[in-house]
């Protein structure tokens, strides 16, 4: 699918680099959030149209957050590339991660259900409270987990709960119970795509090689960070805001490397319990979710089920 | 073996059953998500824990939790000036009624501390604003039903210790009366607690100031006078002040619950200049009331003292950056020291006007 055009005045080309930035933008990126789209529109039979408006709703959505984000952290790659602000210019990134925005309220006001408008809106803002709350705790060394995801909520769950809702939205199904468990269940997915995301920047299942220690470097404990840190003393903290290889990090826990090594690998482990307890809970919305969809939707609690398995442990789902 | 988890609806009729644990046999519900907080559709999703598997400290950090131990010196420094400024103006004339009161208040204050944690259980407000410290209930230690009997018992204990006192003393009930109707026009003025709400923050400031001093004052035999008074003024807004702090350490989570009290009303930025600007006054009302009730030496040296040392919680104030991080319970554990700080000067004052009174 080419998430890039749903409408032909998407992109005028008449704008100098517009079509350039974007063609960049939309080529990487593993596209998860509008696979997503597809797992719950197929079972729910959303018309193909639909689920083509959803996919490049949340496509461009997204990567105009990346855009605005690697401007803000002054990010130098995305997906292997220069960003777009450094390639062509500050203004430039701004400007097409607005322009992004406003196709998105176009495109879906053109579909004219304007509860999907509303609540596409209300995600919209909700990202941008997320941003803006995530910059202002860079180079804070003793924020919270608990704070960080609630920041993660805006930022990263946001658009998780808006996949597994807007599908439903679009054929107008409003039910209340129905979009309370899957907004729980979308804020669990965000919630754990995060978190493993941030255990990457340890060299955690970084099966995809992600460059470690990336956040800690630009002053930013992520969840992980913040879970590792709490209850340190203060010799400890500063010990791991300068380590700059995973080895060094060891240190931080003892001055004996296999031991640093086994006292970092049990934070992780205990770190994976609490993540499982909430693999649980996306279990028990998924039961519940289960007991409230027609027979012929029932194909959406296999295709999410497995979302877990895919998104914290980064594998492909067991039988 | 997978976390058991039951999630229901404000309507369903176990839901207050689990909320208040008061049908468990070995499993204790644990919140651990509470949704449309305040709404018909308000639901809460529930850890099912064995309740012998619930890893508790000892017994006396239990209580000590539950009854806020740590808060005491709210209601205990009050009762030291009252006493110590009879003792001074040799006005100590009924001192066994002043220690039923002062015992009644202790019961009292214990079990308004419990009672108070089992309505932000109930309401779900401490699941909405959770902060760093250890809440008995929430962590499953007790259940919220019978954390509400031991604070029900230890207010009746509270109110027969203070009967005979109201017999003997004739001024003590119109003091009651009063603190009653304080107490209860905040419980009911609307559905939150005192701490949530613009009116109940004034009744606060006067039920922990004015009302308190003037009740150990009247148990003493001594009448209300208006140096009792106006400490009570300042104590309160000591207090209260501690509690706007607190709230803008929960600024954004309060608002976002739909929370309203001063700090949610006026933003992150203004309640930062808010807090700077009520330090100020309350170092203004702390000269006046010295330079009124004290001597010149106190009046100054102690003023300075408390200007000094609250140079590094006006810099915590005017440094934080944001609703979200580290900075928030900084600026509480800042404002808390500050407070206590306060408290060790004008208890090195008392004791000053104590031993001169002696010698």
């Amino acid at each position: 699918m080419n998430y890039k055009i749903y409408s032909p005045q998407d992109f005028p080309a008449y704008l100098p680099k517009l079509n350039m930035l974007f063609d960049d933008l939309f080529s990487g990126g593993k596209g998860f959030r509008s696979k997503l789209i597809g797992f719950v529109s197929e079972p729910l039979s959303v018309a193909h149209s639909t689920q083509n408006l959803l996919a490049q709703t949340i496509e461009f959505i997204h990567n105009a957050s990346l855009l605005h984000d690697d401007l803000v952290d002054r990010s130098h790659l995305r997906r292997g590339k220069k960003t777009a602000w450094l390639k062509y210019t500050p203004e430039y990134a701004v400007l097409s991660g607005d322009y992004l925005l406003a196709r998105v309220m176009v495109n879906l006001s053109h579909f004219g259900n304007i509860k999907l408008v509303q609540y596409t809106s209300e995600m919209i803002s909700d990202l941008l409270e997320g941003e803006w709350l995530q910059d202002s705790v860079v180079g804070d060394y003793f924020v919270t987990l608990e704070q960080l995801d609630r920041i993660h909520n805006l930022k990263t769950a946001s658009l998780f709960k808006w996949c597994l809702r807007a599908p439903f939205i679009a054929q107008e199904n409003y039910d209340k119970e129905l979009h309370f468990i899957l907004n729980e269940m979308g804020s669990i997915l965000g919630q754990l795509f995060q978190r493993s995301d941030d255990l990457l920047d340890y060299d955690i299942r970084n099966d995809e090689g992600k460059a470690v220690l990336g956040d800690l470097k630009s002053g930013y404990l992520n969840s992980f960070g913040a879970f590792m840190t709490s209850g340190m003393t203060k010799a400890q903290l500063d010990h791991v805001i300068k380590s700059t290889t995973i080895s060094e990090l060891y240190l931080a826990f003892s001055n004996n490397p296999e031991a640093g090594k086994k006292a970092f690998t049990a934070k992780v482990e205990e770190f994976d319990h609490i993540n499982t307890k909430l693999i649980d809970l996306y279990n028990h919305h998924l039961e519940n979710l289960d007991k409230l969809l027609k027979p012929e939707q029932k194909a959406l609690i296999k295709n999410l089920k497995p979302l877990t398995e895919v998104l914290y442990w980064r594998r492909k789902p067991s039988a | 073996m997978p976390t058991q988890y039951i999630t229901l609806k404000k309507n369903d009729p176990d839901f207050l059953n689990h909320l208040w644990g008061s049908k468990e046999s070995n499993q204790r519900a644990i919140p651990v998500k509470t949704y449309n907080l305040g709404t018909e559709e308000e639901s809460v999703t529930f850890e099912l824990k064995e309740i012998s598997k619930i890893q508790k400290p000892s017994k006396l950090k239990v209580v000590a939790s539950l009854v806020k131990l740590k808060s005491f010196i709210l209601i205990l420094f009050p009762l030291f000036f009252v006493l110590a400024k009879n003792s001074v103006d040799n006005r100590f004339f009924d001192p066994h009624s002043m220690l039923l009161v002062s015992i009644a208040t202790l019961l009292l204050f214990a079990g308004l501390n419990i009672r108070n944690d089992v309505y932000d259980h109930i309401s779900g407000f401490d699941r909405v604003n959770l902060d760093s410290t250890r809440k008995p209930i929430r962590l499953g230690w007790i259940s919220a039903h019978k954390a509400s009997r031991i604070s029900l018992w230890l207010i009746l204990a509270s109110a027969i210790l203070v009967l005979p006192v109201a017999l003997v003393q004739i001024e003590l009930p119109r003091v009651i009366a009063v603190a009653l109707i304080l107490f209860f026009a905040g419980r009911f003025a609307k559905d939150n607690s005192y701490k949530n709400q613009h009116f109940g923050e004034f009744i606060l400031f006067m039920l922990i100031g004015p009302a308190l001093v003037s009740g150990y004052q009247v148990a003493l035999g001594s009448g209300v006078d208006t140096e009792v008074l106006a400490f009570g003024v300042l104590w309160g807004f000591a207090v209260l002040y501690l509690i706007q702090v607190n709230n803008f350490s929960h600024i954004m989570t309060s608002s976002q619950s739909g929370i309203r009290n001063s700090m949610t009303k006026l933003g992150f930025d203004w309640s930062q200049k808010f807090l700077l600007i009520g330090w100020v006054v309350f170092i203004g009302l702390w000269v006046l009331f010295h330079y009124f009730y004290s001597s010149t030496f106190w009046a100054v040296f102690g003023s300075l003292l408390l200007i000094f040392w609250s140079i590094p919680m006006f810099m915590k104030i005017s440094n934080i950056k944001s609703p979200m991080g580290s900075g928030l319970q900084t600026v509480r554990k800042e404002a808390y020291k500050t407070f206590i700080m306060m408290v060790f000067i004008f208890f090195m004052e008392i004791l000053w006007a104590l031993w001169a009174d002696i010698i």
